[in-house]
């Protein structure tokens, strides 16, 4: 399909263009150093060179809190609340985050389909934008170049003065109708390399894997992690949640909330009864890594990781998921050898 | 209601702020009411109780008073609630758990020290059997009453196990580590909505340490962000002194 050149100074229109078609959410600063998805109030506060957002777009499919259900006591009732299709636009994400959002699709799908998310889905349009690798960014390794255009309706691909605006759907073609802008006739620049790799392809990993369930690196990182849960909440293929039921004070009306929670957390593995079912830090850390390259991994024969560095960059005990990986590898390989 | 439940609302060493908060439930103060009975509070009312079915206990115990106070409170009562960090910490109170406690007393009595026999402040869980903590300095209007409504209806109420850091990442906030600050949120109870840390504050750990608490990992990443181990200590002292000495 077409693809046109949007120079710098034109971007901020190009949003207003599609302000005027649907609600667009897109990366703003938030604090210092951080950046959040945000609806757009104003075009100029878009940032499209960012290193990577608190949380993924994951949070509008799967609102990081919930209201399942509205009950009644005394009358003995319950309502679910109403909800609708997000049709919006979701503008300046990154490769890893598309890819991450279509493993969703299948976790959602697969099974007892997951009915707010797959509703809160449709109609969503993705316009993508490239990046820089930074230290912490390694999706090259898990099959997602910067540059892949996988699951988007437009991309936006950084080069010099601007963006080239690739056209990949119908969908795509009619938010940009009636924007002009010129054909983008040259090649794309080069992709900057990545600084963080993981060595080996998926097919060998699931031998890496299957023979490093007692390998010490679960203790030795569990020493330096405080299970604060930070790796799971801000990953964009985790979505293991809690259920809460509390009523308000007149005692008789209540809600079920459904929040986000992860497996390293000691209390998300804790069970009705106090019985505590993945005790030991150490375990709770394979589990988290085994989530991402094994479990569902044999069954779908990708990682289910996606390379976006967040658990590594937000960890305050420096616990880097590459490195994990990286020596599971080396110690399979070494027994191997 | 028939028979609404009989409450007593009890203060030991603290400053009375979350007896005060309870007061400051200006929009359901009187739907509270309408739910029990409450039949002795030193703060607001004259007399006591024979039997009650909820405590709400405030403070930590500090003397030998309190002791048997603690005692004469939980034998007349059918749940005892843990209200705020002194009483379910021991909170900052437990500062002086550190020092040795002639010296305390004697900085803080002089020569009267003799007429003030004093103890370590201990959490209320350290003398007698505690059903439910409401956490938090002060405690949070959104437990109490999430604890409320819970043993109105009979119910065991949910004590969050989280970290602070759930919490943060529910909102999005930028980690107050970015900031080039230091935070207890990794190793602190959940349950505040994150409310210091979201207001740019960052998290001294009011509201207690998680369940199994990785304190070393914690000293390390505090002096890896620039303080002495001694500073670090003293960061986690200031409301876990009692559960770093492993007193609860």
């Amino acid at each position: 399909m077409a693809r046109f050149y949007l120079e710098k100074g034109k971007v901020a229109a190009f949003i207003a263009h599609l302000q005027s078609q649907k609600t667009v959410y897109a990366p703003h600063r938030k604090g210092r150093n951080a950046f959040a998805f945000a609806p757009v109030e104003r075009p100029q506060d878009v940032v499209l060179d960012y290193p990577r957002t608190v949380s993924s777009i994951k949070k509008y499919f799967l609102p990081p809190r919930e209201e399942l259900l509205s009950f009644n006591l005394a009358e003995n009732t319950c309502a679910q609340p109403a909800v609708a299709p997000l049709d919006a636009v979701f503008l300046g994400v990154h490769s890893y985050d598309v890819h991450a959002v279509l493993k969703l699709d299948h976790n959602f799908v697969t099974g007892n389909p997951e009915r707010n998310y797959l509703t809160r889905r449709q109609g969503a349009l993705i316009v993508g934008v490239g990046f820089t690798p930074d230290r912490f960014h390694f999706s090259g390794s898990v099959g997602i170049p910067a540059g892949d255009t996988t699951g988007c309706d437009l991309f936006l691909h950084p080069c010099e003065g601007g963006y080239a605006l690739e056209v990949l759907t119908p969908a795509g073609e009619k938010l940009v109708a009636g924007f002009k802008l010129p054909a983008h006739t040259s090649g794309l620049p080069a992709a900057a390399p990545f600084q963080q790799h993981i060595y080996v392809p998926q097919a060998k990993l699931k031998d890496v894997f299957a023979h490093n369930y007692d390998n010490a690196v679960w203790e030795e990182e569990a020493e330096k992690c405080m299970s604060c849960g930070t790796c799971n909440l801000v990953c964009p293929t985790c979505y293991c949640f809690d259920v809460e039921d509390a009523v308000d004070i007149t005692v008789t009306r209540g809600s079920r909330e459904r929040r986000w929670d992860g497996c390293m957390l000691r209390s998300f593995t804790e069970v009705a009864g106090g019985e505590v079912f993945r005790e030991e830090p150490a375990a709770r850390q394979r589990h988290r890594v085994y989530r991402k390259f094994k479990y569902i991994s044999d069954e779908t024969g990708e990682p289910w990781c996606v390379g976006c560095g967040r658990c590594t960059a937000s960890c305050t005990a420096d616990i880097s998921i590459v490195s994990i990986v990286n020596r599971l590898v080396n110690d399979y390989d070494a027994v191997k050898a | 209601m028939a028979n609404k439940p009989r409450v007593g609302i009890f203060d030991f060493t603290g400053c009375e702020g979350c007896e005060l908060n309870q007061l400051n439930f200006e929009d359901q103060l009187l739907d509270i009411l309408e739910h029990v009975e409450i039949v002795e509070w030193r703060e607001a009312m004259d007399g006591q109780a024979e039997e009650l079915d909820i405590a709400f206990v405030e403070g930590s115990l500090s003397t030998p008073d309190c002791i048997k106070r603690i005692h004469e409170i939980r034998r007349k009562s059918k749940v005892l609630v843990a209200l705020g960090a002194c009483a379910v910490q021991g909170g900052m109170n437990a500062l002086k758990n550190i020092r040795p406690i002639e010296q305390v007393r004697e900085e803080v009595y002089g020569q009267d020290k003799y007429l003030f026999p004093t103890l370590p402040a201990l959490p209320i869980s350290s003398v007698v059997k505690v059903d439910v903590n409401v956490r938090g300095c002060p405690m949070t209007q959104l437990e109490f009453l999430k604890v409320f409504t819970s043993l109105v209806m009979g119910k065991s109420p949910i004590e969050p196990g989280n970290s602070v850091c759930t919490e943060c990442k529910l909102k999005d906030n930028e980690c107050v580590f970015e900031k080039g600050m230091i935070c207890l949120g990794p190793i602190t109870r959940a349950g505040c909505d994150a409310q210091c840390p979201s207001f740019g504050q960052y998290c001294t750990g009011c509201r207690g340490l998680v369940p199994e608490p990785n304190v070393e990992a914690m000293e390390e990443i505090l002096v890896a962000h620039g303080l002495s181990m001694d500073d670090a200590r003293k960061k986690l002292q200031l409301f876990n002194a009692n559960q770093l000495e492993g007193v609860s």
